[in-house]
């Protein structure tokens, strides 16, 4: 088994990557895909694996550049011809290319390639990026090169790493490519109106029945793809039950109150819980309520993926400081639930009267709750995961 | 009040810079930092309308870098000498950089030297390289300096239409960061009428010469103008 | 507004611009909001001119901006609207302009990316597509009100199949759309084969059609098609006049 140096990978994957196998990074236009080859190419390397890149988006120099950034040293493998560049780019841009093959012509893919898979038996091969060679080359063509690459990587025991940007391809062609590899790793965007999110779950491996799990991840320089544990955000008015609704939903939980908390006021109670909820992880950190602490609800809401605003549904005189601490929170651009919570007590307003009166758009949910007796909270949950991956 | 100063340098021709004059400055000339197209059907002048380009630099100490893709060295030499233009003296003190791609296709034996470099219109690439290291001697004589491709005709004839724009592009991209101000000649109806457009649109400004008479279809801060020019022992001359 | 289920008016900052589309209530002129433009043409009728000035009256507004130079760098975006008075230094400064800049990486000058200039390259759609999703990200937590203008189709379309600029494009609109933005798209007329051209025409909601003297809405989203002569001036597009 060959491991794929991105973090979490390895485990969904029961280990890595068979020696031989074809594995296809797809992305969602929009998902830094690049990354994922660069990075598990660099981890074998490293392991005093051989390998090549070829590219057709991008000249060797500006790769280097790239691996440089990330903080990887691919000079010195390139300098003791560990890895070297098919370099489908340059000429094509009129640029220089001192790689060890490079082509003039679309056409000539094929074959490069396959003198390049030749020549590192038990190597790993990185091919960035198949959907620019699609337009090229045609659906049923491209399909029929993979496959051939595939079979004389199978040959040399060589692995092959696909990055694919999923643009609007017609379905069966996708399919067909999918299915020409033995591993397809997923790369979705995670989306509230913006791109809020990135996450990589693993579609498809022939020799293993992969987790059914999204991985969150970003990807930094220096450092390359780093798995993300995600914050969500816990609000509302003060005296909402926003510290109940942290426990209620939280493995394990600590209410931080007049304890030093790193760069946090000591004055400042906060809850702090780790959610773990049907195969998704995160953080949940839930604010403090009164007016005095506004200034350090932006430094808590950086990166948050989703918000929970917790309100009191007999106090409608409150609701215009919840909808003050979504704004505050920037809670308007990431997905949110709101949580109307206290539904047992007399004079609670419906969702929909609470709708009203906070004039929310329909596609926010509201959600009835008592969640001092864990009513609405696993509804609370689903609402937001529904809104973070889609059903 | 602001007033916009679109910087603009003496074109060289008689003429133009008195057409493309602003109405606010008074200035005339080719907008500074920019790339023009002059284009036309042949032997209309494209070629007079560079050396005189490259001329008027030279005598106000702007250096240029010369791409010769249609003739050679020789060629040039000759053809600027019957204007009255000699070289030789601007190659001697470093004041011209010159690529060129032609001679070496023909089989004339030329040797490199400190300004000069011979390519091949086979090999766009080594044009490119050969121009980076053009571009940045050119740029260290003096920030302000011109360069002139004559012509992309050939180039087309010899290579793939669109690499041709890819390479243009990148060269284009590459003067006007170093400051430079690019010319760059085109025969009409030597690539397909697409690529043609596309030139068009690649570029600040568009020229076009028919023989009788000179049209600026595009230029910063001037509107079209159409004026009729001849050719004389001087060069073009607008009327 | 008056009448139901139109979508409201954003100004373009082009004087005149009520004699291409106009709301009949109000007399204002615009392009219709969260929706997306096709500006296409002969070469150097204003095309790019246009994006600055939608550009620039966005940023006058407090909407930012996020614009894709696909045709010309950096540089040259600077040079050419300060030609028209318009300074977008102040813009960067503050972060409401936020350019993804295709072009400048042939420059052979080394540049650095900052939180709001990133380079990319125009061969390589799908970095492309990631700055697209970073920048629309950072404006959209500026303002839900932006702008987004790329500017132009036409060097891509030389460094890529045509098939996949249509597929960029696609991803683009959509992503602005999603936004809540509304986009600015530029094609030089006659670039690319006529099937091609209409794919484009069918991936947007306007079409604006400018040919040096006359500018002509052939499509639109609930408004009426209207035609107008326009010209240039140092202070950018007049529709109307003359």
């Amino acid at each position: 088994m060959k491991k794929t140096h991105i973090p979490k990978l390895d485990d969904l994957l029961g280990g890595g990557v068979p020696a031989g196998s074809s594995i296809m990074f797809c992305a969602n236009p929009g998902v830094d895909c690049e990354a994922f080859g660069y990075q598990m190419l660099n981890g074998l390397v490293k392991e005093g694996e051989r390998g090549f890149i070829f590219t057709n988006v991008a000249e060797p120099d500006s790769i280097i550049y790239e691996f440089d950034s990330y903080g990887w040293d691919i000079v010195s493998a390139i300098e003791n011809e560990n890895v070297f560049f098919v370099d489908g780019s340059s000429s094509f841009i009129g640029a220089p290319s001192n790689a060890k093959y490079s082509f003039t012509d679309y056409s000539e893919t094929e074959d490069v390639v396959l003198k390049a898979i030749n020549d590192i038996p038990d190597g790993i091969a990185v091919i960035n990026n198949l959907s620019t060679i699609i337009d090229y080359m045609g659906d049923l063509e491209t399909v029929e090169i993979v496959k051939k690459w595939n079979k004389a990587a199978k040959e040399n025991n060589t692995t092959i790493i696909y990055i694919f940007t999923e643009w609007d391809y017609e379905d069966s062609m996708v399919k067909k490519l999918k299915s020409s590899v033995d591993c397809v790793v997923e790369l979705k965007t995670i989306e509230e109106r913006v791109i809020v999110g990135q996450g990589f779950m693993v579609a498809g491996a022939s020799w293993t029945e992969p987790l059914d799990t999204m991985i969150l991840f970003f990807v930094i320089q220096p450092g390359g793809v780093k798995v993300y544990i995600p914050k969500i955000l816990v609000t509302g008015p003060y005296n909402a039950g926003k510290s109940s609704f942290v426990k209620a939903i939280s493995t394990k939980s600590v209410s931080v109150d007049r304890k030093a908390v790193g760069a946090f006021p000591t004055t400042i109670a906060m809850d702090i819980g780790h959610l773990d909820y049907k195969g998704f992880f995160a953080d949940i950190f839930g604010t403090p309520g009164q007016e005095r602490f506004d200034l350090i609800l932006d430094v808590l809401s950086k990166e948050a993926v989703g918000a929970f605003i917790i309100i009191d549904s007999t106090a409608p005189q409150t609701f215009a400081r919840a909808k003050e601490m979504i704004r505050k929170t920037r809670a308007e651009a990431i997905p949110k639930i709101i949580v109307a919570n206290k539904q047992d007590l007399e004079g609670a307003l419906s969702p929909d009267e609470i709708r009203d009166k906070m004039k929310l758009s329909k596609d926010i949910p509201i959600v009835p709750a008592v969640i001092t007796e864990g009513k609405g909270t696993q509804e609370c949950l689903d609402a937001l995961l529904k809104l973070l991956y889609g059903d | 009040m602001v007033i916009n100063l679109i910087l603009r340098i003496q074109s060289g021709i008689p003429g133009l810079d008195q057409i493309t004059a602003d109405s606010k400055t008074g200035m005339g000339g080719i907008p500074e930092n920019t790339a023009t197209l002059v284009y036309g059907p042949p032997k209309v002048g494209k070629s007079i309308f560079c050396y005189q380009f490259m001329h008027g630099g030279l005598s106000l100490d702007e250096p240029c870098l010369y791409v010769l893709t249609d003739y050679g060295i020789k060629q040039l030499q000759q053809n600027t000498s019957d204007f009255g233009w000699e070289l030789d003296n601007y190659i001697e003190k470093e004041m011209l950089y010159i690529v060129d791609a032609i001679s070496s296709i023909s089989g004339t034996k030329i040797i490199n030297t400190e300004n000069f470099s011979s390519s091949s219109v086979h090999n766009p690439t080594d044009i490119m390289v050969k121009l980076g290291v053009g571009t940045r001697y050119i740029s260290q004589r003096s920030p302000r300096f011109r360069s002139i491709l004559d012509s992309l005709t050939t180039l087309f004839a010899f290579n793939q239409e669109l690499l041709i724009v890819r390479v243009l592009t990148a060269y284009i991209m590459r003067i006007r960061e170093a400051g430079g101000t690019a010319l760059i000649t085109y025969t009409e109806g030597s690539a397909d009428v697409k690529v043609e457009t596309m030139l068009k649109a690649v570029v600040d400004n568009v020229i076009k010469l028919d023989g009788e008479y000179l049209t600026i279809e595009a230029m910063v801060g001037c509107g079209q103008k159409k004026a009729p020019y001849k050719i004389t022992n001087e060069g073009i001359i607008i009327e | 507004m008056g009448r139901d289920n139109v979508i409201p008016l954003i100004e373009t900052g082009i004087p005149g611009f009520e004699n291409i589309i106009q709301d009949e209530d109000t007399g204002m002129g615009g392009v219709p909001e969260n929706t997306t433009s096709l500006i296409y043409g002969p070469p150097n009728v204003g095309k790019s001119i246009f994006c600055y000035q939608f550009m620039y009256n966005g940023l006058l507004k407090n909407e930012p901006c996020l614009y894709i130079t696909a045709d010309y760098g950096m540089k040259q975006l600077e040079q050419r609207t300060m030609d028209f008075d318009w300074f977008l230094q102040n813009y960067t400064t503050n972060e409401m302009l936020y350019v993804i800049d295709a072009l400048s990486n042939f420059s052979g000058a080394k540049k650095q990316d900052t939180n709001t200039y990133k380079l990319t390259a125009v061969h390589n759609p799908t970095d492309l597509m990631v700055k697209v999703g970073l920048g629309t990200r950072f404006v959209f937590q500026k303002s839900q009100k932006f702008r987004s203008v790329f500017d132009s189709l036409t060097i891509p379309f030389a460094f890529n199949p045509d098939k996949l600029v249509i597929r960029v494009l696609k991803a683009y609109t959509k992503r602005i759309k999603e936004a809540g933005g509304a986009a600015i798209i530029t094609h030089t007329e006659g670039s690319v084969d006529e099937n091609i051209e209409s794919l484009l025409k069918d991936i947007v909601d306007n079409v604006f059609r400018m040919d040096g003297n006359k500018i002509s809405t052939e499509k639109v989203v609930d408004y009426k098609k209207l035609e107008s002569r326009y010209k240039i001036t140092d202070k950018g597009i007049l529709i109307g006049m003359g």
